[in-house]
């Protein structure tokens, strides 16, 4: 090897080390964001989030020992009934965009749903405010399921969808071969194949909708008092956050400190759980 | 030969993809509890003229299947395909247990996925004669309610076998079943073939010369959509009446 080609590979070496270097250290910065976030609201909410947080209701002010029981209880149950909307509705149109490739309404039927995928989510509270609490006159714990079941519905139908094209023909081939018929060979065959695929998209999709904000300031608008109507205003961990945290007293911003850590923790819980779900 | 009755007779079926044909007006009549081969090279239709049996075509609209297929008094083309298929099973190149099933639940998949209830005593006894017949009941006796992903790929395709019999076909189709295995495991395969034509008739499209030689009574040879010769198998390996099969026998083309 002359020293002119030797010095040009050397070069080439050095390059290819900077560029591997570069990408490893930015990846790694990416972790200091995340780092510093964790941290902060570890320190601030770790000392409140004890037994008083899960089981009083919220103390008036300059009270000590209030909780945030009604937040909680709201939450699950508003995500809850999101869940049961936006899942069998998600599933199946998951079923449709996967399996019926040739049908005319399924282009359009894709665009709709990465459409939805892209929508800023206080839109689809200022939707649920126009179709539900203002003809009812009044805000709802349902109107905010709504608007919550549209954000999760496209990442259902995905999941759904991405599993689906998956599975191999010969399975279904293997179904049809002993006598059954298309709707048995999806439900007892092919979605039972998709479990996994489809239920770490149900996880991702509630631990995206958890956290939002934005839908539950026109719709579930938020209580002060332990409510299981549906059909009447009701707290959740979002808007106990959001109101807590912009208000003056410290007591509040304590408990607000502690929702946060609870909602990190259940949403990063449940992403771990969806990873470890497709393996 | 006076004990051969048919049961099943194909006539003068044509199948075409896309206007492409590749089956032209073709007859012919299987006989009741014979190993029949189908044979020929690739691209002849073998496998499309035996997924007709049972009606896989109407699962692609791009296939036009015309002509008739008696079964018992009855033509299949007439007929609604799922009646068709739990009469007549089919076995495909590889092994295709469901793999959210159990070896059990495989077995029994047919009446499963048809919605035919059983009682206890009436699934073990189907799940144990039918694992027993194809050799595999004391291989997976203790894992029997385990999924049967962790079986080997013959025994997998064992499983599919039993599972095409617990039905009680009349038929049972086989689709190259040992194209995807190793030798040990399709002399198996070959054996209970031979094992099973007393209870069942046997159509199967096969790649190997030699396993058509070593388990089919009659051998049909087909040629780019043309039946060219059908007879039992020790005159088409013995005196081949057209020089394409003889050519085809002796390895000229494949």
């Amino acid at each position: 090897m002359s020293t002119q080609t030797r010095e040009k590979l050397n070069q080439r070496l050095l390059i290819n080390k900077i560029f591997y270097k570069l990408i490893e250290f930015l990846s790694f910065s990416l972790l200091i964001p995340l780092g510093l976030i964790l941290f902060y609201i570890i320190k601030n909410g770790i000392a409140y989030l004890n037994l008083d947080f899960f089981l009083n209701m919220p103390a008036p002010v300059g009270e000590t020992g209030g909780g945030a029981f009604n937040a909680i209880i709201g939450s699950f149950m508003i995500v809850g009934l999101a869940g049961l909307i936006a899942i069998p509705l998600g599933i199946l149109i998951g079923i449709f965009l996967g399996e019926f490739k040739d049908h005319k309404m399924n282009n359009l039927t894709r665009i709709a749903i990465e459409t939805l995928q892209g929508i800023p989510s206080i839109i689809y509270g200022i939707v649920a405010y126009v179709w539900f609490v203002l003809p009812f006159g009044n805000f709802s714990a349902f109107s905010a399921s709504f608007a919550l079941a549209l954000m999760m519905l496209p990442m259902v139908a995905k999941a759904t969808e991405e599993t689906i094209v998956m599975i191999p023909y010969t399975l279904k081939e293997a179904s049809y071969a002993l006598g059954a018929n298309y709707y048995t060979t999806i439900i007892k065959v092919i979605l039972p194949s998709c479990m996994k695929g489809i239920s770490s998209g149900v996880l991702i999709g509630i631990s995206r909708i958890l956290g939002e904000t934005a839908p539950l300031l026109f719709t579930a608008f938020g209580n002060a008092f332990l409510n299981f109507n549906m059909g009447k205003p009701m707290n959740a961990l979002p808007l106990l956050i959001y109101n807590y945290a912009s208000s003056p007293y410290q007591e509040w911003q304590q408990i607000a400190w502690a929702a946060s850590l609870f909602l990190i923790i259940i949403v990063l819980g449940l992403s771990i759980i969806a990873k470890n779900v497709i393996k | 030969m006076t004990e051969k009755e048919i049961i099943l007779s194909v006539e003068s079926l044509s199948i075409s993809v896309k206007k492409h044909k590749i089956i032209k007006n073709l007859s012919i009549s299987f006989y009741k509890n014979k190993v029949t081969a189908i044979m020929g090279p690739s691209g002849c239709g073998k496998t499309t003229l035996i997924r007709s049996l049972n009606r896989m075509h109407d699962l692609d609209k791009s296939f036009r299947v015309k002509g008739s297929i008696l079964f018992e008094d009855q033509n299949l083309m007439k007929i609604d395909p799922i009646l068709v298929r739990q009469q007549i099973g089919m076995v495909f190149q590889r092994p295709n247990p469901f793999p959210t099933m159990s070896i059990y639940d495989n077995v029994l998949a047919g009446y499963i996925l048809n919605g035919i209830k059983l009682t206890t005593d009436e699934k073990d006894e189907i799940v144990h004669s039918c694992l027993k017949k194809v050799g595999l009941y004391s291989e997976v006796e203790d894992n029997i309610h385990r999924k049967g992903s962790h079986l080997s790929g013959g025994q997998q395709q064992r499983l599919c076998i039993a599972r095409a019999l617990a039905m009680n076909p009349h038929v049972l189709l086989l689709d190259e079943p040992t194209s995807a295995l190793d030798p040990k495991a399709t002399t198996r395969i070959e054996d209970l073939i031979n094992e099973l034509k007393h209870e069942v008739s046997i159509i199967m499209v096969t790649h190997n010369i030699e396993q058509a030689s070593r388990v089919s009574d009659y051998t049909a040879f087909l040629y780019l959509g043309d039946l060219v010769e059908y007879d039992t198998t020790e005159t088409i390996f013995t005196v081949p009446k057209d020089k394409r099969t003889e050519e085809y026998l002796s390895r000229k083309y494949g």
